[in-house]
């Protein structure tokens, strides 16, 4: 095999083994129910980071409610699983659809808005789904929350043990965030890139900017909605507080701190952001100031983040073998 | 090929285009000049589509194209640069080039996930065909911002001949170039339509103007005031009073 | 003709009103000149209220006393914002920049990020449960009047705003600071060009405006009795609300928006119950937005 296959190959390879074996193999042998528990919310969080970043890194939409479709997807989940006795299989991919379905009617009138007030109109948004979580309490059972009492229903085989769990959650997330890849990593990405640039110039170019936000916000909704559901199946218990303003900062500033644009930024971010708080345990509730702390400290200090989008661009190009190959000069440039 | 019919734009009491008629055929290479404040600018962005018109109409191989949306005029084959050199800064210049091409071909969010390859193949094969066009090829992974102001130039041209359109619009190619630069772009805008493009462009320029234009349009406050070619428009007295004091 | 229930409801409405008018009168005044939303403004709001309460248990001075020391406080709270979080930003200084996207983006962020800072810090040290006010203090002692009460802290704190108001609008039109604030909001680089210090103007209307959100805090917390870490929020909310309803750039719009804003609150608790009372602004600021983006009263902002 050619040494331009090689490298790829062995990258890919390495992170699946990396994430179906080794580090599975490390927490069985720990076998601390902690850890796992640690490790499934840090890969949610990718997927939250993840999502996120195709909105406000790639298409430059600065969203300040994305906790709220997490919530959404969460609550979807939850609610069927107690209510309805609907399990994973299906709840799973409705919390997805349900969670994007209300991006979508939510975006229609408010994605002309321009920059600053898309934002504060997600926080907006953001905040009025909080106070329906929180208060509709014949549907959502208000602030004391949903206990769910079934955990993982794989298409009849219950996965309730903590690897199994592991597996099931690192495979949704594994998929969804390749997806997310391919989206950036695109030619379409390269679309939305020109959303973020210039709108207006990417308008007389033929790109049809009003289609492709309502896309991108409702994919990643969509995304968002998946890690909720996530999360209620994992931790079997769902309530207002967790999907508030805060919780939005808290992703957005995963993105940020990673580099705008840069999708192995937000996973960093993520990654970052919840180890952090998690190491510095005897200091846990300063988590946010933390946060706060680390958002301005990478907005002043690393504009381009911990990662920035050029070096991922490149990064991604090279190692992950997403590029065009039959180039004139045989360099890496353009998609596959 | 673009027919723009009586067209008026109103701001409230000030006419910044008033009631111009002219047209484009096919083949091409229409000049629009005029002094500070004429309405030129104002006029490529009624036809571009980024100013609603308020009175008047016009039409592109047919069809009516006042009041469409930028894009949809874009995609019926209408492309156009900025005055004020608008590239996209954190991108390469290969991916800017390469808006251009997806905007005309399209990949759908789909696609881009699952589909294989060929798409992708062809936006890439338009994009190194445009940025060679432009002598770009070698710059390819450079950085947009960091290009060099007359590279941007031939940039943004690449980006919009990506679009692989049928008529340009060129608003104020030469703007900040010396002579030699401008020597240079007019020989490639003369090349572009020897192939066959049609062109129109928005210049002060004058002397690249009455070179390589084989019509004028000439607009003062906001009216039509000569329609023909440079050696005819050259002499016409009502455009040397409107550009009092500037020498031909 | 009218039932005194209503009426009573509609009086609240307009002293909730008041509230918010006080946070969006300074709020206004900073996005007017540096066309940032300051997120920070609400937790100026707190460390005001805190200040006071902190000046009430040290040496419990006379209510005037305890507001000039929440004044002096805010001033020095807004000062220390615009350098930390405003000023690292404006780096480059043509007019491009000035008003970019980006760099509204960035201090909207870095804005955000020190008001989480602030808030936590402050109930890391206070705890986040409402502190208790020295019964003498509170601003809530009613006056009947006719079929309706209020309270003697509805009557300070109209007076306040109507202050507030009417200095603010002497001092832009008669000052020079006043006229060197609407040079820089109107162009901050044509400003530069005549000589106009922009920098300081700057940190000078965050100094003007923090001071008015730091007294708005205090009397708040006077008023409802309850001081604590996140009381910023909501009305910080409320306040930007209102500014976007009255057209952004006008401090007497932002004020009448205030008030339909307090009194729809008010009348909306009458038929639900009060923890939708938020809903109603995020209602308006969603239909502003949508329908009426160049607000009620403002000219409109153009497009970035």
């Amino acid at each position: 095999m050619s040494r331009e296959l090689l490298m790829p190959r062995l990258s890919k390879v390495a992170m699946l083994i990396v994430l179906f074996g080794l580090l599975p193999a490390l927490l069985a042998w720990l076998d601390k129910g902690y850890l796992y528990q640690v490790v499934t919310v840090t890969l949610i969080f990718a997927l939250l980071a993840g999502s996120l970043h195709l909105i406000t890194g790639v298409a430059g939409l600065l969203h300040l409610g994305h906790a709220a479709f997490y919530g959404i997807g969460a609550y979807i989940a939850a609610l069927l699983g107690s209510d309805y006795g609907i399990g994973f299989t299906i709840g799973l991919p409705l919390a997805g659809l349900g969670a994007a379905l209300i991006a979508f009617i939510v975006a229609l009138p408010t994605m002309r808005l321009v920059s600053i007030y898309f934002a504060v109109a997600t926080l907006g948004i953001g905040q009025m789904v909080h106070l329906v979580l929180q208060n509709w309490v014949e549907v959502t059972k208000g602030p004391n929350g949903v206990l769910l009492f079934s955990g993982i229903d794989l298409f009849g085989f219950t996965i309730d043990d903590a690897i199994g769990t592991y597996f099931v959650v690192a495979a949704i997330v594994s998929l969804s965030i390749w997806v997310i890849h391919r989206l950036s990593h695109s030619y379409y990405g390269n679309a939305l890139r020109s959303l973020r640039e210039d709108d207006q110039c990417a308008d007389a170019i033929g790109i049809n900017t009003t289609r492709l936000k309502m896309e991108v916000f409702t994919i990643a909704s969509f995304f968002a909605g998946i890690a909720g559901a996530l999360w209620a199946y994992t931790t079997q218990y769902v309530s207002p507080a967790d999907f508030d303003f805060a919780e939005s900062i808290l992703i957005l500033a995963m993105v940020v701190v990673g580099g705008l644009g840069s999708l192995p930024g937000a996973i960093i971010g993520a990654v970052l952001l919840i180890l952090l708080p998690e190491v510095l345990r005897g200091v846990g509730d300063i988590r946010n100031i933390i946060v706060g702390g680390v958002m301005f400290a990478s907005i002043l200090f690393l504009p381009k983040g911990l990662f920035g989008e050029v070096s991922a661009l490149n990064f991604v190009r090279r190692q992950l073998d997403s590029a065009w190959r039959d180039a004139p000069q045989k360099r890496k440039v353009g998609w596959k | 090929m673009l027919e723009i019919r009586d067209v008026s734009r109103h701001f409230g009491g000030l006419k910044a285009v008033d009631a111009v008629s002219t047209s484009v055929n096919q083949g091409e290479l229409v000049g629009l000049i005029g002094p500070n404040g004429a309405g030129k600018t104002t006029l490529f962005n009624l036809i571009s589509g980024f100013t609603p018109v308020t009175s008047g109409e016009i039409r592109y191989k047919g069809q009516t194209i006042s009041g469409l949306k930028p894009f949809a005029i874009a995609s019926l084959g209408l492309s156009r640069t900025f005055q004020n050199l608008r590239v996209f800064p954190n991108m390469t210049v290969f991916d800017n080039v390469s808006v251009g091409a997806v905007g005309a071909i399209g990949q759908s969010a789909f696609q881009a996930v699952f589909a294989g390859s060929k798409r992708a193949n062809r936006i890439s094969e338009r994009t190194w065909e445009a940025l060679e066009r432009v002598n770009l090829a070698d710059q390819a992974n450079d950085l947009a911002a960091n290009l060099a102001y007359g590279k941007r130039k031939y940039l943004e041209i690449g980006r919009a001949l990506a679009m692989q359109p049928d008529l340009l619009i060129l608003d104020e190619p030469a703007a900040g170039l010396n002579d030699s630069e401008t020597a240079d772009l007019s020989r490639f805008i003369e090349e572009l339509h020897g192939e066959g493009l049609t062109i129109m462009l928005v210049e002060h320029d004058m002397t690249l103007v009455m070179r390589i234009c084989q019509r004028v349009v000439v607009l003062a406050s906001g009216q039509k005031i000569a329609d023909a070619e440079p050696a005819i428009v050259r002499r016409d007295p009502q455009v040397l009073e409107a550009y009092l004091g500037v020498d031909e | 003709m009218l039932d005194p229930y209503y009426l009573q409801q509609f009086a609240i409405g307009l002293s909730l009103g008041m509230v918010y008018a006080l946070m969006a009168i300074g709020f206004t005044l900073i996005f007017g000149v540096l066309n940032v939303v300051n997120f920070a403004h609400g937790e100026i709001y707190t460390i005001g209220a805190f200040a006071g309460l902190m000046a009430i248990a040290a040496f419990g001075p006379p209510l005037l006393v305890i507001l000039f020391i929440v004044l002096a406080v805010g001033a020095f709270a807004g000062f220390g914002l615009e350098r930390l979080a405003f000023r690292p930003f404006r780096r480059f200084s043509d007019e491009a920049s000035l008003k970019s996207r980006a760099m509204r983006e960035a201090t909207l962020m870095s804005s955000l990020a020190m008001s989480i800072i602030a808030r936590e810090a402050m109930e890391l040290v206070f705890g986040s449960e409402f502190q208790t006010i020295d019964i003498a203090y509170l601003i809530n002692k009613p006056i009947a009047l006719g079929p309706i009460t209020i309270v003697n802290g509805d009557v300070i704190i109209f007076v306040v705003a109507a202050l507030m108001m009417a200095g603010l609008q002497y001092l832009l039109k008669y000052s020079t600071i006043g006229l060197s604030i609407r040079a820089v909001s109107n162009n901050p680089l044509g400003a530069r060009y005549v000589g106009i210090d922009t920098d300081r103007t700057i940190v000078l209307t965050f100094v003007i405006g923090s001071m008015m959100g730091a007294l708005a805090g205090i009397l708040v917390g006077l008023y409802y009795g309850a001081i604590f870490p996140s009381m910023g929020f909501s009305p910080g909310i409320k306040a930007f609300v209102a500014m976007v309803m009255g057209g952004l750039t006008s401090i007497p719009g932002a004020v009448i928006c205030s008030m339909i804003l307090g009194i729809s609150e008010s009348i909306a608790t009458t038929f639900v119950s009060s923890v939708w009372s938020d809903m109603v602004a995020y209602g308006f600021l969603l239909i502003t937005l949508v329908f009426f983006p160049q607000g009620l009263f403002g000219r409109g902002r153009e497009r970035v």
